[in-house]
């Protein structure tokens, strides 16, 4: 799924990148275009990287572990790997953009009181909880895009606020303390078909329609583009900062459809339960290959790091590994995910060349 | 589970409120805790039972606090309520105000400091954050406050850093759970323990409590995690640490834990893996009680065994804050005992008891009338 999502080719990215880098020397529009191409092949790399890490993972769980594949074990872990997954599809349209999402909690907490406290347990009201839950995402989410794109002030400070003022409704409505969320949510969230949690097809469909719009349609390229570099899509002639309030708008939605279903695998939620997607969301971003500074990135590799990440955190807790080996375990594993795609490793190489030359015709000039 | 799903509570003091007001009125009738600051000095002339009143309540006018550390769960709501149906029954206690640190450190702290500011004469603390808050809690004690942290250990003395520090041992609960499954599972078999947070003194002490009794018992065997499996007190990261003991482990005879509500929601895993619920002692927890009720046949394995959740004790560290301050009689203890609350097996000191019509997350062992918990709990 995720290499399908990043297979088309590099050159499309360059397109927009390339008027802007053309205004200035030609050595600069060279420049310009081996960093865009340098993303784009860094995330293409990410994408297999992302499953090749994710395929060894489960083999590591099978030999170490291989309770932690057992069919409870996997039914315990897809759904909140599913969950985690759309939430880092909405995340990665936000990165892809520059910029970083810090109100996934609010939305996500937001979202699971209201459907909790206005039906207050009356599935007829389930429809309306839901209809406002949609409707506080999209202000939350516009808002936020209207301040990063129109106003100028920065992703995190912006998100940081959101999340803040989001909280302030979270208490407002529940009190602090959400009754049990309805029965019928909870039938929906928990059913399965074909022997296969509800919430996993679902998580799957959300990641392949968003990955289409991204990488097959005209505005999903635009969309890509903006991301890559905004003085080159502004010189192609796109409105930046509607693509990036777009982004935080989409993004907020797939948070708030999250919820939904965290709502209904969780029956009885408490009012802070976004808290625990905030670094689960932008850590499966990171390994999925999305640059923290935006550009070209592949939601279905943010998909897939989420499964990994779940169940990373399934092995660790079957293994019996005491808190503290677990979370060293988990940091190791995102520093490492964040070294294969942050470090220039290319540059790297060629610093080491240069160097090693250096030394050799110091040494053979002696 | 208390502590910090409770929540977090801070004090705050300037020492530059140290007005003689505040002295005068943190002064009052003797017992215990009291020691050498110049807030202790004065004695207790006004100190007369007000009539018809309980015999803490004083005479003097006094403005009350409760500085909670966290407010927003069900547990922190009925206590911070007993709190406050405790202060009603004096007369003497003429304002009562109540800051909810959100469970953010320096919000705490800073109420603290903002009630000693607004000239309150007594303050019961929940010092969610312990010994972070030590040094909010010295000043509003030097100030002349009458400071009464409870439940969380704020390091510090009695007498030096606040009047009174109201307590109860956890090992107590640890030790009741271990007699009850000992008999529950007649001496043999495997016990998973849940936990809140790692490292935290509740949860440890609990276990500690266990032990001490268990090391009788070579038969009863903690397999997962010890000294427990660390849940966060957290219900969505209780359900994955269920699915995987239950995954790791094929007989697990009983569950420990001090969040009984949080284990009850994940029951769910349970049917998911095709395993029946076992034995289980926790602490009370309405919605637990009626998921017994309604599991039990299914379920024979599952007997329950509470301890009584203790929302009361904010009472205690109320009764001692308003007798000092307004000079009434000073309890005795400052230790608050754990008791055992429900038994399905004696059916003693209470069968397992569910209202229906309360709501879920309501706590039976709560001495609040049932319309003033369903009001706390809104």
């Amino acid at each position: 799924m995720s290499r399908d999502a990043s297979g088309s080719t590099p050159g499309s990215v360059a397109t927009p990148a390339t008027p802007a880098a053309a205004a200035s020397a030609p050595r600069a529009a060279a420049a310009s275009e081996r960093r865009v191409s340098e993303r784009v092949g860094r995330s293409a790399g990410a994408a297999t990287g992302t499953d090749a890490a994710t395929i060894l993972l489960l083999a590591v769980s099978w030999f170490v572990e291989p309770q932690s594949l057992s069919h409870s074990s996997l039914l315990g872990m897809l759904p909140f790997a599913a969950i985690l997954a759309i939430v880092a599809v909405g995340q990665t349209l936000v990165i892809q953009q520059g910029g970083i999402d810090l109100s996934v909690p609010g939305v996500i907490s937001l979202t699971v009181v209201l459907l909790a406290s206005v039906p207050d347990g009356d599935n007829g009201k389930l429809p309306i909880a839901i209809g406002y839950a949609i409707v506080g995402a999209l202000a939350a989410g516009a808002l936020s895009g209207v301040l990063v794109s129109r106003v100028g002030i920065t992703p995190i400070v912006t998100t940081l606020g959101m999340n803040a003022l989001l909280y302030g409704f979270v208490i407002q409505v529940s009190n602090g303390n959400p009754p049990p969320t309805t029965s019928g949510l909870n039938d929906f969230a928990t059913s399965k078909i074909a022997g296969v949690p509800t919430t996993v097809p679902i998580a799957i469909v959300v990641t392949a329609i968003v990955a289409l719009i991204v990488k097959k349609t005209v505005a999903g390229r635009r969309f890509e583009g903006v991301g890559a570099s905004n003085s080159g899509a502004r010189a192609a002639g796109l409105v930046v900062a509607r693509h990036k309030s777009i982004a935080y708008v989409a993004a907020a939605l797939l948070y708030c459809l999250g919820a939904i279903l965290l709502g209904g695998v969780f029956s009885d939620p408490s009012a802070f339960q976004g808290d625990a997607y905030l670094l689960p969301s932008v850590a499966a971003v990171v390994l999925g290959g999305t640059s923290l500074l935006g550009g070209r990135g592949s939601v279905a590799a943010s998909a897939v790091a989420a499964v990994f990440l779940t169940q990373l955190d399934q092995l660790l807790l079957t293994s019996g590994a005491s808190s503290a080996v677990q979370n060293l375990v988990q940091a190791g594993a995102l520093a490492i995910g964040i070294a294969v795609y942050s470090v220039p490793w290319g540059r790297v190489r060629g610093w080491w060349r240069e160097r090693s030359e250096a030394s050799a015709s110091a040494a053979s000039r002696r | 589970m208390s502590t910090s799903r409770s929540g977090r509570f801070r004090l705050g003091v300037s020492v530059a409120c140290a007005s003689v007001a505040l002295i005068l009125a943190a002064c009052g009738g003797g017992g215990g805790g009291g020691g050498g600051s110049s807030s202790n000095s004065s004695g207790s002339g006004d100190g007369q039972p007000v009539a018809g009143a309980p015999s803490w309540c004083g005479s003097k006018k006094i403005t009350l606090a409760l500085a909670d550390g966290f407010g927003d769960n069900n547990w922190r709501k009925v206590t911070s309520a007993e709190a406050q149906d405790e202060a009603k029954k004096c007369p003497s206690v003429t304002k009562y105000v109540y800051t909810d640190g959100q469970g953010n450190t320096q919000k705490a702290i800073s109420d603290i400091r903002s009630l000693v500011a607004q000239g309150v004469d007594a303050m019961v603390v929940f010092p969610d954050a312990g010994k972070a808050v030590l040094p909010a809690i010295r000043q509003a004690y030097k100030a002349g406050v009458v400071t009464v942290p409870y439940r969380v250990f704020p390091g510090g003395k009695e007498g030096q850093d606040y009047d009174y520090f109201i307590k109860t041992d956890f090992k107590q609960a640890g030790v009741l759970w271990a007699n009850w499954l000992v008999k529950a599972l007649n001496g043999k078999g495997n016990v998973v323990n849940l936990g809140g947070p790692p490292a935290n003194s509740q949860s440890l002490d609990e276990y500690a409590g266990m032990q001490s009794v268990l090391k009788d018992h070579p038969g009863i065997k903690f397999i997962g995690t010890t000294p427990y499996n660390v849940t966060n007190w957290d219900p969505a990261q209780t359900q994955k640490v269920v699915t995987a003991v239950l995954a790791k482990y094929p007989k697990i005879d009983a569950f420990t834990t001090d969040f009984g509500a949080a284990l009850q929601a994940s029951f769910g895993a349970f049917k998911q893996a095709g395993r029946q619920i076992p034995a289980v002692a926790t602490e009370d927890a309405n919605k637990l009680s009626c998921a017994w009720q309604s599991s039990k046949s299914a379920n024979p394995n599952f007997k329950l065994f509470t301890v009584d959740s203790q929302n009361w004790m904010s009472r205690t560290a109320v009764q001692f804050a308003v007798a000092k301050a307004t000079g009434g009689k000073v309890p005795s203890s400052t230790q608050v005992p754990q008791k055992a609350f429900e038994d399905s097996i004696s059916g003693e000191p209470n069968p397992v008891t569910c209202d229906k019509a309360m709501p879920g997350d309501a706590f039976m062992s709560s001495h609040l009338t049932k319309p003033q918990q369903r009001t706390a709990l809104q």
